[in-house]
């Protein structure tokens, strides 16, 4: 009797792919780009976790797709980011009630009732200020890898205020800072002020309830944590912020295979 | 989960698109025939005290619903960017955009765009943007504008408000006389009143038939055929048309026949509709089994018109339109609907275009959820700019809401 579950997700930056056993312990994960074509992207890193495991595709017991992919991809089941990110989190963290997730192209905030089933959430409007595409578009008009931005940021001696307000407009607030000769870290660390800023706004529509979850590809930017900490109290991170929904994707899969509606 | 679910189709569609023809097809040609009968035709506001037009046998043509006709005909793109050319903002309202649109480019539009008005009557009950849209109008054509404000009722109708519209109406009324040339006959403003109150009671009384589980009407059933209520409100054609779709969804009713084949989620509606993609939009949620058994915008034409004298019970109908009205009192509306009708959520359309129905939503979510315990979600668009609507959140936002019923 096999046992393995998987979970997709296909975001608008990277496709993750994580597997579990029955109990829900992680089994392995993998990440790429989505590029254009996410779909085939997560079959790739399907294929190669299960090689690396020695598994075959056939013991895979049941799988659940999320994310702006998830439609395209042949799964069990596509269920949306935002019940598969609140599956994950509560899942990891039982306590959790607000989740913030920040990732390639949209922000987040969650509010969770015990059990981790979905309160309320809002997300950003079709804007990507206060989402990774933000931090993207910084990180190279300013010539920093996107890893060394949040330490970068942390180092800072003071902040530049930048407007929340739009992508465009921010990057050449960034570009006439830089031409003022503002040190880079204070230029990064008014970056990070301002996703924070954007996605704190959001919190207002759905309330915080501690605790504070933080996820998301920009979770791992300690530049964003810290001035998220600074507007929203104490956060905790998973360890992998980046593969929380595809748990999460997982999980829902798990229950499928159990109740039998699974493949 | 995502099997598709049959929609049951209104037989009274086809007597509803020949009802609307023949309004269009008679509005076209008034130059024919409304100089002869000493005819006017006016553009007026959806919110214009209509009776008091008719009673003047004026021929009402209303720009707003040709906003959604534009809409639903894809024709508002191009019409809004013919008046952003001419220096019409962007934000202004799509409704105002397209049908200045439409007067400066008729061959981008419907119908080649709607018959030229000898006269525009405007009502500030709805939003403040009608003023100046129609003022832009008047300029235009050359031809009269009377404007009628009504303040904005931050509790009750007060009598000294309600004084100050009766005043008002009393000029518009000489203003109306010496345009068209005729005396106000009482007799024949008593009976349009009664007419209306005969065609808003019918809509009232067929929306109510939506209590019943399962539905007999989803929201685009609402939306599409309250077209007679906006503009032939009045109209002994209109009364005919409802009279024929009462008994249709009362038999729908009785017989247990529900919108949707298969009625899992009873939801409600607040903000005007998505026309660019009304049926696409709705199919997110009826695909999944979710109903909208009723909206707070359809509902704004079921209004109770008080028997009265009829100039008091004219100021007292389009002052109290919830538009015009508190966020406390749209609020109250939205709990009790969930209440009569057993709703299991609520979605809120913010609607780039209408400002003074959607700043307030925020607030008026939340409280109605803290009353009624049941979830809403946001979504934001546009009534008619298509510009405005970006599908794939949408979708992400519908399915995520529609999972947290489940």
């Amino acid at each position: 009797m096999t046992q393995e579950i998987g979970g997709v997700d296909i975001g608008s930056l990277t496709t993750k792919v994580v597997l579990i056993d029955g109990k829900g312990e992680v089994l392995g994960r993998a990440r790429a780009r989505s590029g254009y074509a996410g779909r085939e992207v997560a079959m790739r890193l399907t294929a190669g976790l299960l090689a690396e495991l020695g598994l075959s595709r056939e013991q895979v017991a049941a799988a659940v797709a999320t994310g702006y992919g998830r439609i395209t991809y042949e799964a069990d089941r596509e269920v949306s980011e935002i019940t598969c990110q609140a599956r994950g989190i509560a899942h990891l963290f039982g306590a959790a009630r607000t989740i913030i997730d920040i990732g390639g192209q949209d922000s987040k905030v969650i509010r969770l009732l015990p059990g981790g089933k979905v309160a309320d959430f809002a997300m950003n409007e079709k804007c990507a200020a206060g989402t990774g595409r933000f931090l993207e578009v910084m990180a190279g008009a300013l010539e920093v890898p996107l890893e060394e931005m949040g330490r970068l940021a942390l180092s800072a001696r003071g902040a530049a205020s930048i407007s929340s307000v739009c992508t465009v407009f921010a990057e050449s607030e960034v570009i006439s800072h830089v031409s003022a000769g503002m040190p880079k870290p204070d230029v990064l660390a008014g970056v990070c002020d301002a996703v924070s800023a954007r996605v704190a706004a959001m919190t207002s529509r759905t309330g915080v309830e501690p605790e504070l979850v933080f996820t998301g590809g920009v979770a791992r930017n300690q530049g964003v944590v810290a001035a998220l900490s600074r507007q929203l109290g104490p956060l905790l991170v998973p360890q992998e912020p980046e593969i929380t929904a595809a748990l999460g994707a997982a999980l829902i899969a798990r229950g499928l295979s159990e109740r039998g509606t699974g493949r | 989960m995502n099997e598709k679910r049959r929609y049951l189709p209104l037989k009274s569609t086809k007597e509803l698109k020949r009802t609307m023809g023949r309004y269009y097809a008679f509005s076209k040609y008034h130059r024919f025939w409304g100089k002869p009968l000493g005819r006017k035709l006016a553009w007026v506001t959806s919110g214009a005290p209509v009776e008091l037009l008719r009673a003047f046998k004026i021929h009402p043509v209303y720009p707003e619903q040709y906003g959604a006709i534009c809409s639903t005909n894809k024709a508002t793109a191009a019409l809004c960017q013919a008046a952003e050319g001419a220096g019409y903002s962007q934000d202004l309202c799509s409704y105002a955009r397209s049908h200045i649109g439409s007067v400066l480019r008729p061959d981008l539009a419907p119908m080649q765009g709607l018959p030229k008005p000898d006269l525009l009557v405007a009502c500030n009950n709805i939003c403040g943007t009608v003023l100046k849209w129609y003022e832009a109008l008047a300029r235009h054509f050359n031809v009269p504008l009377l404007v009628l404000d009504t303040p904005f009722l931050a509790g009750n109708l007060t009598e000294h408000a309600k004084a100050y519209v009766v005043e008002q109406l009393k000029g518009m009324v000489s203003s109306l006389e010496e345009i068209t040339g005729r005396k106000l006959d009482e007799r024949e403003l008593g009976k349009q009143m009664g007419r209306s109150a005969e065609i808003t009671t019918l809509w009232r009384d067929i929306r109510r038939l939506c209590r019943a589980r399962p539905s007999p009407l989803n929201a685009p059933d609402l939306f599409i055929h309250m077209a007679p209520i906006v503009v032939l409100r009045g109209a002994p054609q209109g009364t005919a048309y409802y009279r024929k779709l009462k008994q249709e969804v009362s038999q729908r009713a009785a017989a247990g026949q529900g919108a949707l084949e298969k009625e899992k989620v009873r939801l409600v509606w607040d903000n005007i509709a998505i026309w660019p993609r009304l049926f696409g939009f709705f199919r997110l949620f009826s695909e999944r089994g979710a109903c909208f058994v009723t909206d707070t915008y359809t509902g704004g034409w079921a209004m109770e018109i008080s028997q009265g004298d009829p100039l008091e019970s004219l100021a007292a109908t389009y002052t109290e339109v919830f538009l015009n009205r508190s966020p406390e009192f749209r609020a109250r509306q939205l709990i009790e609907l969930i209440r009569d009708y057993n709703a299991d959520g609520f979605v809120m359309h913010s609607n780039r275009s209408c400002k003074p129905y959607s700043l307030v939503q925020e607030v008026i979510r939340k409280r109605v959820t803290r009353e009624t315990g049941v979830p809403g979600l946001m979504i934001e668009a546009d009534m008619a700019d298509p510009r405005a609507y970006a599908e794939e959140p949408v979708r992400n936002r519908v399915q995520a809401f529609l999972e947290s019923l489940e």
